[in-house]
C-alpha cells in the first residue's frame, strides 16, 4: 500500500544567517512589486508637492499684503521661513501617515491576497514579513523626503542649512517610533474589523497635537502637554532646528535621547502586539477571515 | 522512531462565535457543527463575551502511514480545512495534539513547518505581480534554502510542471491551472517529506486536474506521504491508499477505497435522470422496500433532475420505481443500475450528497 522511499530534503541554512536571507528576500520581493505598480511615481514625486502647497497658499493668504504677518509668525516660531516651517511638518505627517498606512496594513493585504498563509507556513520568523515591508517603505520615503526637499528648493527657495550628518542621524533616530508604530497598527489591524477609523485618529492626533503647520506654543495648555507624549512633536521639533535653524549636536541631543525612549517604546508595543496578534490568529483563525 | 508521518489524537477545534459562524470561522468549515457553552476571552485586555462557541473539529484521530496517500472527504463545512490548518500549524487546536514526521505541531511548530509543503488556497497563495522564477526564489529564501542549492531546484521544478517557457513571465498572465502548478512547485521547494494538498484540483479545467492527479500519483511514487483533501469523489478513489470521511468535524469512516465500497456492496445504486422533479418523490420513493439515500440533484438544464438511491435488490424494486416516477407529467428519461461508489458510501453514511 505504501512505499518506503526516502525523501531528502533540500539543505538549509540554519540560524541569523538563514533569517537574514530570508529578510533580504522579503526586502526584494516587495521592492520587485513596489515597481511593478506605475502609481509610485505620484507616490513619490507628486503628492509631496501637493499636499503642503494648501498650507503654504493659505499662509502667504494670511500674512497680508506686505507680508506683515510674519512677524508675528516668527515671534511664534523663531523663524521667517514660513514654507520650510510648514514642508518640514507636512512631511513629517505624511511620513507617519504613509507608514500608517502601508506598513499598518501590510499584513491585512497580505492576507487579503491570500500570502499570508503561505508566507507563515514557511519556517522563517514572521516577524520578518512586517520588517521587509517596512525595509523597503523607509527607502521609498527616503526618497520621498530628498524629493520634497529638492522640489521646495527650487520651487519656493526655501534654503535648508542644517548639518547632513546630524539631519541624517535624527532621520535614522525617528525610525524606531514611526516604524514601531506601525507594527503596533499592523498587528491591531490584522484582527479588528474596522481599522481605518484607528489610522484617521492617531494622523488626526498627530495634525492637530504635533504643530506640522503652526508652533504647538498656540495651542491650549492641555493640548501642549498631550504633544509632549507624541514622538512626532520631536521629530518636528527636531528637524525644523536642524535644517532651518541650523542647531548643532548639542541643542539636539536632548531631542535625540527622548526620540530613542520613544523609539524604545513604540518597537516593544509593536514587537509585542505583533507575538499577541499572531497567538490569537492561530487561536481563532483570524487570517483567514477574508 | 514513530512510523506515523502525521498522527492526531482526538483533535479538537472550536471558534467562538459572536455574529455569523461564516465570519468567524475559516471559510470552507463555517458550518456549526454544535454551539456551546459561552466563555470568556480578552482582546486587547478587554473582556468579552463570545455568544457562543461552535465545534469545527470535533474529536478527530489520524495515523497516516509514511509513504501514505490519505484522503480526508467532506462536503463544505465538514472540518477537512480546519484539520489541515491545525496540522500544518496555522490553527492550535482547542485540545488534542497532533504530531507531524514527529514533531509536535504547537510545541515544535518551526519543525513541523521544515517538514511540511502544504497548497492552501491554490493559485492565491502566490504573488501574481511576481513571475514564477522570482515566487519560487522568494519562498525558497523563505525555507532557508541556500540560493546556490535553489537555482538547480527552481529550474528543476519549473521543468517538472511544464512551466519553464513562461517562468520569467508575471503570474498575473497564468492559467488557473498554471498558477496551482506554481503553489504545487513552491510546496516541493524543501524537498519536503509531507505534503499537505487542500482541493488542489478545485476550480481547474478537467485538462489541468488530471495534471495535477498525475502529478499527485508520481509524488506518491517518489515516496511522499500526502495528505489530500477533496470533494471530488472519483478523485479521492483514484489517488487515495486510505480514506477518511469527515462530517460535522468527525471522521465518521476511515478505510481502503475498496473497504469502504464493501460496507454497502450487497446494494446497488441507481441512478435516474427524471424530467418534471417534484421533491415529495423522494418520500413516495423511500417507501419501497429496501429503498434508501434518496439524492435528487437538479442538473440545471431542460427541468431535468438526476436522482440517485440505493436498493438492495433492483431487479424487484424498479418496476415500483418506474411507476411512482411516471406520474403527473414526470418521466424517468434515463435509468443506470452500478456498483456502489465512494459517493454512494458517503451518502449512506451521512445521509447527504459530498457537494451539498
Amino acid at each position: 500500500m505504501t512505499t518506503t522511499t526516502f525523501i531528502s530534503p533540500v539543505t538549509r541554512k540554519h540560524g541569523l544567517a538563514a533569517e537574514w536571507h530570508a529578510l533580504r528576500a522579503v526586502v526584494r520581493r516587495e521592492w520587485t512589486i513596489f515597481r511593478r505598480y506605475p502609481s509610485w511615481i505620484i507616490a513619490l514625486f507628486i503628492w509631496p508637492i501637493i499636499f503642503p502647497m494648501a498650507y503654504i497658499l493659505s499662509s502667504q493668504a494670511l500674512a497680508g499684503p506686505n507680508s506683515g504677518g510674519l512677524l508675528i509668525f516668527q515671534h511664534n516660531a523663531g523663524t521667517t521661513d514660513v514654507v520650510g516651517y510648514i514642508v518640514i511638518g507636512t512631511i513629517i505627517w505624511m511620513w507617519q501617515n504613509v507608514v500608517l498606512w502601508n506598513v499598518g496594513f501590510a499584513l491585512r493585504e497580505e492576507r487579503m491576497r491570500g500570502t499570508l498563509e503561505s508566507n507563515w507556513l514557511s519556517p522563517s520568523w514572521r516577524f520578518s514579513l512586517l520588517l521587509g515591508n517596512s525595509a523597503v517603505q523607509m527607502v521609498t520615503m527616503l526618497i520621498f523626503i530628498a524629493v520634497s526637499l529638492i522640489e521646495f528648493s527650487v520651487l519656493y527657495g526655501v534654503r535648508f542649512n542644517g548639518d547632513p550628518i546630524l539631519v541624517t542621524l535624527l532621520f535614522l533616530i525617528s525610525i524606531p517610533s514611526i516604524y514601531g508604530l506601525g507594527f503596533a497598527f499592523a498587528s491591531i489591524v490584522i484582527i479588528a474589523r474596522e481599522a481605518n477609523a484607528f489610522v484617521f485618529l492617531v494622523r488626526g492626533l498627530v495634525m492637530i497635537f504635533c504643530g506640522i503647520t503652526y508652533p504647538i506654543a498656540v495651542l491650549p495648555g492641555w493640548m501642549q502637554g498631550v504633544a509632549l507624549f507624541l514622538p512626532q512633536t520631536y521629530i518636528i521639533y527636531g528637524f525644523r532646528a536642524a535644517m532651518l535653524n541650523a542647531a548643532d549636536f548639542q541643542t539636539l541631543l536632548p531631542v535625540y535621547g527622548i526620540l530613542l525612549a520613544f523609539g524604545a517604546f513604540w518597537l516593544a508595543v509593536g514587537f509585542a502586539l505583533f507575538h499577541r496578534m499572531e497567538r490569537r490568529a492561530r487561536r481563532t483563525g483570524a487570517l483567514e477571515q477574508y | 522512531m514513530n512510523h506515523w508521518a502525521i498522527e492526531a489524537e482526538q483533535l479538537i477545534k472550536k471558534f467562538p462565535q459572536r455574529a455569523t459562524p461564516e465570519a468567524a470561522a475559516p471559510s470552507d468549515d463555517a458550518e456549526v457543527a454544535q454551539p456551546t457553552a459561552p466563555s470568556r476571552r480578552r482582546l486587547f485586555g478587554r473582556k468579552q463575551e463570545p455568544a457562543a462557541w461552535f465545534t469545527a473539529v470535533d474529536g478527530v484521530d489520524l495515523h497516516i502511514e509514511q509513504g501514505e496517500v490519505f484522503g480526508l472527504l467532506g462536503p463544505n463545512g465538514a472540518g477537512k480545512s480546519t484539520t489541515i490548518r491545525m496540522l500544518c500549524t496555522l490553527l492550535e487546536p482547542t485540545s488534542g495534539t497532533a504530531h507531524v514526521n514527529g514533531f509536535d505541531t504547537v510545541k515544535q511548530s518551526t519543525q513541523v513547518r521544515q517538514s511540511l509543503g502544504t497548497v492552501l488556497a491554490g493559485e492565491r497563495s502566490i504573488y501574481w505581480k511576481l513571475t514564477a522564477r522570482e515566487n519560487l526564489a522568494y519562498f525558497a529564501a523563505l525555507f532557508h534554502i541556500p540560493p546556490k542549492a535553489a537555482q538547480p531546484r527552481i529550474a528543476e521544478l519549473l521543468e517538472r510542471m511544464e512551466l519553464t517557457s513562461r517562468a520569467d513571465d508575471l503570474v498575473e498572465k497564468y492559467s488557473t491551472g498554471m498558477k496551482q502548478r506554481v503553489a504545487i512547485a513552491r510546496a516541493l521547494l524543501a524537498q519536503p517529506p509531507i505534503l499537505l494538498l487542500d482541493e488542489p484540483t478545485l476550480g481547474l479545467d478537467p485538462q489541468a486536474a488530471r495534471r495535477v492527479r498525475e502529478l499527485v500519483k508520481e509524488l506518491k511514487a517518489e515516496g511522499h506521504t500526502i495528505l489530500l483533501t477533496t470533494h471530488y469523489m472519483e478523485e479521492a478513489d483514484q489517488l487515495s491508499d486510505r480514506i477518511g470521511i469527515i462530517d460535522t468535524g468527525k471522521v465518521i469512516a476511515l478505510g481502503t477505497p475498496a473497504e469502504l465500497k464493501r460496507r454497502i456492496s450487497q446494494q446497488d445504486a441507481i441512478r435516474l435522470e427524471v424530467a418534471g422533479w417534484h421533491a415529495e418523490m423522494a418520500e413516495s420513493l423511500r417507501q419501497l422496500p429496501t429503498v434508501e439515500n434518496v439524492t435528487p440533484r437538479y442538473t440545471g438544464a431542460d427541468s431535468l433532475w438526476e436522482v440517485n438511491l440505493l436498493a438492495a435488490n433492483s431487479r424487484a424494486v424498479l418496476p415500483g420505481i418506474i411507476d411512482r416516477l411516471n406520474t403527473n407529467g414526470t418521466r424517468v428519461v434515463n435509468l443506470n443500475v452500478v456498483q456502489p461508489s465512494l459517493e454512494d458510501v458517503f451518502i449512506h453514511l451521512t445521509g447527504k450528497a459530498l457537494r451539498d
